[in-house]
């Protein structure tokens, strides 16, 4: 265990200098944030006072220099608009999308793991039918258009809840929706595929046999065999919450690091950028870890 | 407990988690962006302004933008002693908020901060370039400020600049000290920015005793936070959603839209080529359509209410077959009038941009021209309207919207009409000569001397002037406030009253 910990350890650190390399690079043929920050009509002097501040007139290889050194001691730099450690930046605004992903993953993951096993029991059956048909539209339905309708009949028309924000239990709710809805529906239909095969094959026709109840049979012996395509299908679910919910962040007004990356980019704030791939991309390799680790637990045949 | 138990406690708990409801005087603002530094010497980004300018941090100056007259802030009165230095006279009795009293150092300080090499402030970059400033404490209650070349609009230029305790480092604060009637108690960033009321402001009790700021980036989203009462007022919504009569205003923003030619390139550098361009556009057409019909048609690069800019100037009349005529004259005369023009939009720049640009490259097709449209992001855009031109030979025009809400010209001119100024398509001797002279003009001659040079851009059809704009703010019926052509830029909290 503690070797393959390490193997990926090291094969992530690697995967990440590579990212960084290349991220520092790319982001810097974009071009030169002195003209994103700067009025329009600022004098020559002013531009050129700016990129002294910021190294920008150091050749690019000098700039790739400076940013590894102060890397290796944990300085991610000053976010230029922000004015602030980039580092301090991203991990707020990855707290947010942390919380969303996770309350999110969590309610999906139960969700479509009890409905798809159960729809996957009568496949063909009424309940088959509908959970099918409503995860389809789920899977397929655009996130900013059920966000937006969802404020104008929730928030507008009942005004049950808040239109945005994050201040309450209550604000929390239509965003958690929104974002439940396109995963819940995939994962469903994964579910009930994997689940299928799994109730079709020779151990559950035996627990069968013997009288085991339905239930066990389904929880308890099928899934457990099912589950290994399903939790692949939540980590890449997952992983993709962690780069942040772009859409869900903009229109609910939720500071995650999705909007921030976006927002940093199209900034040409360099030192933000780099943070916040490098954090999500750690989160992201933890996550893989214990996707593993998972795999693992279930099926007694894999080990490390 | 049961199921039912279960239930009840799960009903009590949302509840209690459900928001209090806020005093009657607190009023909740929702910005259409996040404020990324809350540092005085930015206060002219609009968001960063909105929420500080005169709220926190005061000038000593203020534009009445109603009138264009300058009042008294922290400065009560001023005077020109010569050699391009004023003297201004501080208010006595005034108190940051961190219980400091202002004086001249304080003012000092702010110049020196604001222009700092160190701090890359906006208000330096925007308003004080190409200028030395020299503040000099006279007493306590007493500053000369000398500018370099002399500024006759010095006091205006410090209608603009925000003081701050002589204490402030130079770096950028996250805890602003100001000495206007609000104090900034809570900063959760991404979420809320929550001003107080100061009891100790120097001048009178606004109504508001608490401000709310939340950031929200869609615009219906914002509409709807008046709309259901979580918010009272949006500043910024879009056209689309300013459907209720009630709550929902137009208001002059300041800005102006026009298509800067590049006139030194052949055929634009020909002015029958420059009129042909003016007479192809139907500008009536976009009004209510594409542009809101609230919009004025502009013939000078500044709002009417900026000195000289009221001075009506023909708007040129839609006619296509004038435009061709124009163009079959100077072709006649060797003028290569089939040459490709590549118009450059800035995509997002406002509601409908792309669809306006698209037709007015039909109707520059319609008169007679070789248009290729190009819409681009701002970053690539700015390459193209600032000097050195990217477009380099080719002939462009390059769509721009333009603000100055400061109520005088020189804060657009020289840039977009000096031979010398950083995003001007034109050099000319005389308009030179005319925007040099109206910049050094002081007093009552001035106004006229703006005069002057607009009718000057305007005979040599320097540039397509398109629209004067329209910005729309939603307001809470609760609250007795209507938005004005400040709201672009700054929403003084002391204005908004109750019902």
């Amino acid at each position: 265990m503690q070797k393959f910990l390490a193997r990926r350890a090291v094969s992530s650190a690697i995967s990440l200098v590579l990212l960084v390399i290349a991220v520092f690079f790319l982001s810097r043929l974009t071009g030169d944030p002195t003209d994103l920050y700067l009025p329009v009509d600022a004098s020559a002097e002013a531009r050129e006072n700016f990129r002294q501040i910021h190294g920008l007139n150091d050749p690019l290889y000098v700039q790739f220099g400076h940013y590894m050194l102060d890397l290796v001691q944990l300085d991610f730099g000053d976010s230029i608009r922000r004015a602030r450690p980039a580092l301090e930046v991203v991990t707020e605004a990855f707290v947010w999308t942390l919380q969303l992903a996770a309350i999110t993953m969590v309610g999906v993951t139960f969700a479509a793991i009890v409905l798809g096993s159960l729809a996957a029991f009568r496949v063909g059956g009424l309940f088959d039918r509908v959970a099918t048909f409503f995860s389809l539209i789920g899977a397929s339905a655009p996130d900013f258009w059920i966000a937006i309708v969802a404020i104008v009949v929730f928030a507008v028309g009942f005004g049950w809840l808040p239109t945005s924000g994050t201040g309450t239990v209550w604000h929390w709710i239509l965003p958690v929706s929104v974002l439940f809805i396109r995963p819940f529906g995939l994962i469903l239909q994964v579910v009930r595929g994997s689940m299928i095969t799994a109730l079709s094959s020779a151990y559950v026709k035996t627990a069968r046999a013997k009288g085991v109840a339905p239930r066990a049979t389904i929880f308890v012996h099928a899934l457990r065999n099912a589950m290994l395509p399903v939790i692949t299908v939540i980590g890449d679910q997952a992983a993709g919450m962690l780069n942040g919910a772009v859409v869900v962040e903009t229109i609910f007004g939720f500071p995650g690091v999705g909007k921030l990356m976006i927002d940093s980019i199209l900034q040409r704030d360099f030192a933000v950028v780099l943070a916040s791939i490098m954090v999500t991309a750690f989160a992201i390799f933890l996550m893989n870890i214990l996707i593993d680790l998972a795999y693992g637990a279930l099926d007694p045949r894999i080990r490390y | 407990m049961n199921y039912r138990t279960h239930l009840l406690c799960g009903v009590a708990l949302l509840a209690c988690a459900a928001p209090a409801f806020a005093a009657e005087t607190d009023v909740i603002i929702a910005l259409n962006e996040e404020l990324e530094v809350v540092e005085p010497c930015m206060a002219s980004q609009s968001n960063i302004g909105r929420v500080l300018l005169q709220n926190i941090s005061e000038t000593m100056t203020e534009l009445n933008t109603d009138n264009g007259n300058l009042m008294p802030r922290l400065a009560e009165s001023w005077e020109d002693v010569g050699g391009g230095t004023w003297r201004f006279h501080l208010r006595d009795g005034v108190t940051f908020s961190d219980g400091s009293t202002l004086d001249a150092g304080d003012i000092k300080h702010s110049v020196e901060r604001t222009l700092s090499p160190d701090l890359t402030c906006e208000i330096g970059a925007k308003y004080f370039g190409g200028m030395t400033i020299t503040p000099t404490v006279v007493d306590d209650l007493t500053i000369d400020i000398t500018s370099d070349p002399a500024q006759p609009i010095l006091p205006l230029l410090l209608s603009t600049l925000t003081v701050v305790p002589a204490e402030t480092p130079i770096e950028f604060t996250r805890e602003p000290v100001g000495t206007g009637p609000y104090v900034l108690s809570e900063w959760n960033i991404g979420q809320s920015i929550i001003l107080d009321r100061r009891d100790d402001y120097w001048g009178e009790q606004p109504a508001v005793t608490k401000a709310t700021y939340l950031f929200r980036s869609d615009d219906a989203v914002r509409a709807a936070m008046v709309a259901t009462g979580e918010a009272d007022i949006s500043p910024l919504i879009s056209q689309n959603d300013a459907t209720n009569a009630e709550t929902d205003f137009s208001y002059p923003n300041s800005e102006t839209t026009y298509l800067r030619i590049d006139s030194n390139i052949a055929p634009l550098n020909d002015v029958r080529v420059r009129q042909a361009l003016n007479l192809a556009v139907d500008r009536e057409a976009f009004l209510g359509t594409l542009i809101p019909a609230d919009a004025q048609i502009a013939t000078h690069m500044t709002v009417p209410t900026t000195l000289g800019a009221g001075a009506a100037l023909e708007v040129p009349a839609y006619d296509p077959e004038g435009a061709k005529a124009l163009l079959e004259e100077a072709r006649a005369d060797g003028v290569p009038v089939d040459t490709e023009i590549l118009l450059l939009g800035r995509l997002g720049n406002f509601p409908n941009v792309t669809e306006v640009m698209e037709a007015l490259q039909q109707m520059f097709t319609d008169g007679g021209f070789n248009i290729k449209l190009q819409m681009v992001e701002v970053a690539e855009w700015v390459k193209y309207y600032s000097k050195p031109f990217a477009a380099g030979e080719t002939p462009a025009m390059v769509q721009a919207m333009h603000d100055n809400n400061r109520g005088d010209p020189v804060f657009s001119m020289f840039f977009k009409y000096a031979c010398e100024g950083l995003q001007s398509g034109i050099c000319d001797a005389e308009l030179d000569a005319d925007i040099a002279a109206a910049t050094g003009t002081a007093g009552e001659g001035r106004g006229a001397a703006w005069e002057k040079a607009f009718a000057k851009a305007h005979d040599l059809s320097a540039d397509v002037f398109l629209f004067h704009m329209v910005g729309f703010s939603r307001v809470s019926e609760r609250l007795d406030f209507t938005p004005t052509i400040a709201t672009n830029s700054e929403l003084q909290l002391s204005q908004i009253k109750f019902k």
